[in-house]
């Protein structure tokens, strides 16, 4: 980091169907509990940032930057960033070079998605830009296909069973219980998962994080400060279509900006006391755990396992990770940097890390902050 | 003037079938009637991802591993069926791509009822003979649809067969055409107006007026031009859209069960329209010896006879078995495959 | 979004998926996009002859990883514009129909492969394991018994064999040379039939001749056919580890295994020149791993 760069306001809406709003009104509900919440005044704002996938083809909206812009009295300016469901990671990261270049000194990063305007096929088919258009979605393929493929491979390669993948569902939902923010707040049993109906053999229903509308707005700046420091931002980028990867069962993007995010942050993985990764699917959040460095390959499934038993700690997804709180694709990686941001403050840990991705991890972008309030 | 002979062939059926049994059971049939007066046991249908270009795509492919020449080397195809993709895009352009055929390709669709692949087979022998073309590809290939309910619907079956010709002094010619001839009529027996999904026929009209009358007048022909006795011949293949019209005409010209025997495949197939003597002339091409004499006989309603007379030049090989597992439909399912149900 | 441009585009790159491949992953959707119809579709992760790899439908019955597949030009979906739009699909094309629960009318076990390779001891634990559904299939053959034969043979003087072969009573025969000598082999119908009666599974030791005639009596399709290679990367080293397998069994003077070994070289080739007269390929490095992967590949012993 060039130079120290401060969390100084975050607010969200609650994800979830949002029938009587529209994107505009949940950047705007955002945005103003951001705001509220830094204390600082709307003319501090010199750069707004916002993320967004769907726009065009959920919303007829492209142009976000400058929409976004209008909600704040001065116009300040505005651009967009998509990486798919790695938006936020990407416009966090972008706001931190702007900050880190002094072209900005307070950027409004919000990150937003309004999916249930549409049908369920057309957002489907909306999603599948994540993949490769000539590759991946002339066979029909859709993004639970993709994972249901990974799954697949991935059960063959280590053994996982279908006992053990539904624990990942059920651990999510039973952190997601306590967070006010999160779309589905009720318990889920791995019996109740492995019941579901079948998406793409072998992922069920609930193992794939639902359609949600929602926003999350971090504020960042370099001139104003706080007890929440970026230590780190960090993207890689790995082939979009999984038919060019040697493994589909591990994500070398995510290696790859892990590495280096602790290499900036000059801290060690088992210093990390808050992390929120990207459980799209759950299968995702098992290679997940496997890829940051917190288990052996094949092994990621333990973490669940302990978390479920109840002996580890529970510093993972605790706020439900994407398959409780929901996944307004967009806004997602925002929504972490938030989440780590809360529970470093209620814990007093010094450092959280933020893992979010686009597409099938062909987008990765990892965030570590540091709580400057801990108790060492 | 010179000859032409085949130098390849090759075939496709989809996997699926339907018996006769469970097509009457649904509509409370006999099944033992049906099988005395049709004599079909059963009838391949096409897999819900299947038409006339993607059957005639593996038979020509199979036809080309069988010739062991070049695809590029092949620079005119001719495809007959009575179920084309397209009203208006040509089934043999799509093939001569997808096979990857000769860019410099003549190529054209016909339609002439179940004689369209063996008229095929006529033009690709003139454009050999006359020295345009070194390779030409003939090729039936249908998707028969009989509408539910009709008597057709027991036959009517999908399959693809297609044969590469070249000079018949080539290296490798296995049969060689001596002499071919058409019988060619107008006669309302059996048709489909443009914008019906299913054909409609006449009745017992089809029988003497139509199939009847002009295989015999074919093969009176084929066998005048041919200066051969029907006793001198080996094998015969009659267009067979039961099992019944094929056994009459051949009690009447004198052809035994044995010459009939290798290419009277309509019990277990059903009638392919255009693929179907073409599909009989690959099972006896398999099967024959050096020497021996092929007469194959096609009908079309509406009405045609096509006929040639051949000499295999060596012994016929067989084609790659097909390893497959055949699949049972009933009657429901056999409905969404044959399109019935369609949705759209 | 098909667009006329857009598929022909797309064509241009089909002849380059018409290979041959195994399936790296594969996966069920219950609902595909709506141009493809109500029904799931099955989608393979195909890694093509060049090392490629592609997406595309899986044709398969019963798939599994590592199943061999072959291309088939099939239609994808027809466009609102009524454009055909054609995609190469995949097919398994060896898989054995549904075998119901226990009973297997009809259907035949067969391992083959050079000798030396262990399909006795193959057969044998497979046997052992699955007694009450698989019945081992007594070769019937004209030489004579010899030290270290462990009842896996009938034994008949030739006159009895060349009755039998006469009279139909066999349903596969050869004959093999060995130093000069003509032994022959075979299989009788009535020990199928016996072993079927039961509601078991026949399972045949064989070599390439008398699986060919297998498939010639009972069809191709009747048989899930096994082949055993010895381990080793190279033919050489193939060749060598049978050698040593040979040696190591002591039943035989090295003359017949010198006899052996060029029949083994025979038999390597047939597994390539005929790979159609087989389902799968195992080689046989470690008995328990290859049992495994046969019990997977046995609809009905999976739950035995």
């Amino acid at each position: 980091m060039e130079k120290d760069i401060f969390l100084v306001g975050q607010g969200l809406t609650r994800f979830g169907e949002h029938w009587d709003r529209s994107l505009l009104n949940l950047m705007d509900e955002a945005t103003e509990a951001a705001l509220k919440n830094s204390g600082l005044n709307a003319l501090d704002v010199d750069l707004v940032i916002v993320a967004n996938m769907l726009g065009e083809r959920t919303n007829n909206q492209a142009h976000l930057g400058a929409l976004a812009s209008a909600l704040l009295p001065h116009h300040p300016p505005a651009l967009r960033i998509e990486s798919a469901c790695g938006s936020g990671a990407m416009a966090l990261h972008t706001a931190a070079a702007y900050l880190e270049s002094k072209r900005a000194e307070t950027v409004l990063v919000i990150g937003v998605e309004k999916m249930t305007d549409v049908s369920v096929d057309e957002v489907s088919a909306a999603l599948m830009g994540a993949a490769d258009s000539e590759l991946d979605a002339p066979s029909g393929l859709t993004f639970p296909g993709i994972f249901g493929l990974i799954t697949q491979r991935y059960m063959h390669e280590y053994g996982l069973t279908r006992e053990q993948l539904s624990l990942v569902s059920a651990v999510h939902h039973r952190q997601g219980k306590e967070n006010p923010f999160a779309q589905f707040r009720f318990d889920v049993s791995p019996e109740k998962v492995t019941a579901s109906p079948m998406v793409a053999d072998p992922l069920r229903l609930l193992d794939c994080s639902p359609v949600s509308d929602g926003a999350a707005v971090c504020i960042l700046s370099t001139t104003h400060r706080s007890e929440l420091r970026l230590a780190a931002s960090q993207i890689a980028s790995d082939s979009v279509s999984i038919t060019e990867r040697a493994s589909i069962t591990s994500f070398s993007a995510t290696r790859d900006a892990m590495q280096r995010a602790l290499k900036e942050a000059e801290i060690d993985r088992e210093e990390i006391r808050a992390l929120e990764t990207h459980d799209c699917f759950s299968m995702a959040a098992i290679i997940n755990m496997e890829d940051l460095g917190f288990a052996e390959p094949g092994e990621g499934i333990s973490v669940y396992e302990r978390i479920h038993a109840g002996d580890y700690p529970t510093f993972v997804n605790k706020s439900g990770g994407l398959k409780s709180c929901g996944h307004p694709v967009a806004a997602t990686g925002i929504k972490q940097m938030i989440d780590i941001a809360k529970q470093l403050g209620a814990s007093k840990e010094q450092y959280g890390l933020a893992h979010n991705f686009g597409g099938a991890c062909a987008s990765c972008g990892i965030h570590i902050l540091e709580n400057l309030d801990a108790s060492s | 003037m010179a000859s032409s002979a085949i130098v390849g062939f090759g075939m496709y059926l989809p996997k699926y079938r339907i018996r006769t049994a469970e097509i009457a059971a649904h509509w409370g049939e006999d099944p033992a009637g049906l099988m005395a007066n049709l004599g079909v046991e059963e009838k391949t249908v096409p897999g819900k991802d299947e038409d006339s270009f993607t059957l005639g795509f593996e038979a020509g492919k199979m036809a080309i591993e069988n010739a062991g020449i070049k695809a590029s080397q092949i620079s005119a195809i001719f495809v007959g069926s009575e179920s084309h993709p397209y009203a208006v895009k040509p089934t043999s352009g799509m093939l001569a791509a997808a096979l990857e055929l000769d860019p410099f390709c003549h190529a054209a669709d016909l339609e002439f009822a179940c004689k369209a692949g063996t008229a095929a087979m006529q033009i690709g022998d003139a454009f050999v003979r006359s020295g345009q073309v070194n390779f030409a590809m003939a090729m039936g290939t249908d998707t028969a649809q009989g509408k539910p309910g009709d008597a057709l619907e027991y036959t009517a079956a999908a399959g693809a067969a297609a044969v590469i010709l070249c000079t018949a002094t080539a290296k490798n010619a296995l049969c060689k055409i001596d002499h071919t001839l058409s019988f060619t009529t107008d006669t309302p027996d059996f048709w489909r107006a443009a914008d019906e999904k299913y054909p409609r026929h006449a009745g017992r009209f089809t029988g003497e007026p139509g199939y009847f009358h002009h295989m015999r007048e074919a093969i009176k022909g084929i066998l005048e031009i041919g200066n051969i006795k029907m006793k001198e011949i080996d094998h015969v293949i009659l267009h067979m859209p039961n099992a019944k019209f094929p056994l009459r005409i051949a009690k009447e010209c004198g052809i035994s069960k044995e010459q009939l025997d290798h290419g009277f495949i309509v019990p277990t197939v059903g009638n392919t329209y255009s693929a179907c003597s073409l599909l009989g002339l690959t099972n006896v091409l398999q099967k024959a010896k050096k020497g021996e004499r092929i007469l194959l006989v096609s009908y079309g309603s509406g009405a045609g006879c096509d006929a040639f007379l051949c000499t295999m030049l060596k012994n016929g090989a067989g084609l790659p078995p097909d390893t497959r597992a055949i699949s049972y439909l009933p009657y429901s399912t056999y409905l969404e495959h044959s399109g019935a149900l369609a949705a759209k | 979004m098909s667009s006329p441009s857009i598929i022909h585009r797309a064509q241009k790159k089909r002849a380059s998926k018409l290979q041959a491949g195994t399936v790296l992953s594969f996966t069920v959707l219950a609902h595909p996009p709506a141009r493809f119809g109500k029904r799931p579709r099955q989608i393979g992760l195909i890694q093509l002859e060049d090392g490629s790899s592609v997406l595309a439908p899986l044709l398969a019955e019963r798939p599994f990883i590592g199943q061999r597949v072959h291309a088939r030009m099939r239609l994808s979906h027809v466009t609102e514009e009524k454009l055909r739009v054609y995609e190469v699909s995949y097919e398994a094309l060896s898989e054995v129909p549904a075998i119901m629960e226990k009973t297997f009318p009809g259907y035949i076990l067969a391992l083959t492969g050079p000798s030396g390779v262990g399909k006795t001891t193959v057969s044998r634990m497979l046997v052992q394991m699955f007694s009450d559904v698989a019945v081992n299939v007594p070769i019937v053959t004209t030489r004579k018994e010899k030290p270290g034969d462990e009842g896996e043979y009938v034994y008949a003087p030739t006159t009895e064999f060349d009755e039998w072969k006469r009279g139909g009573l066999l349903v596969a025969a050869t004959d093999i040379p060995s130093r000069g000598e003509h032994r022959q082999y075979g299989y009788r119908r009535a020990d199928f039939e016996a072993i079927w009666k039961e509601g078991k599974l026949p399972v045949v030791i064989t070599e390439m001749h008398l699986l060919k005639d297998l498939a010639n009596t009972f069809g191709r399709r009747s048989i899930l056919s096994f082949g055993l290679l010895p381990p080793g990367k190279s033919k050489r080293a193939k060749l060598s580890q049978l050698l040593h397998r040979l040696r190591k069994r002591g039943r035989e003077t090295e003359a017949h295994i010198q006899d052996r070994l060029k029949n083994a070289e025979r038999d390597l080739a047939f597994f390539k020149e005929r790979s159609d007269l087989f389902d799968h390929v195992v080689v046989n490095k470690d008995l328990n791993v290859v049992i495994r992967s046969m019990q997977k590949r046995i609809p009905g012993l999976s739950q035995a």
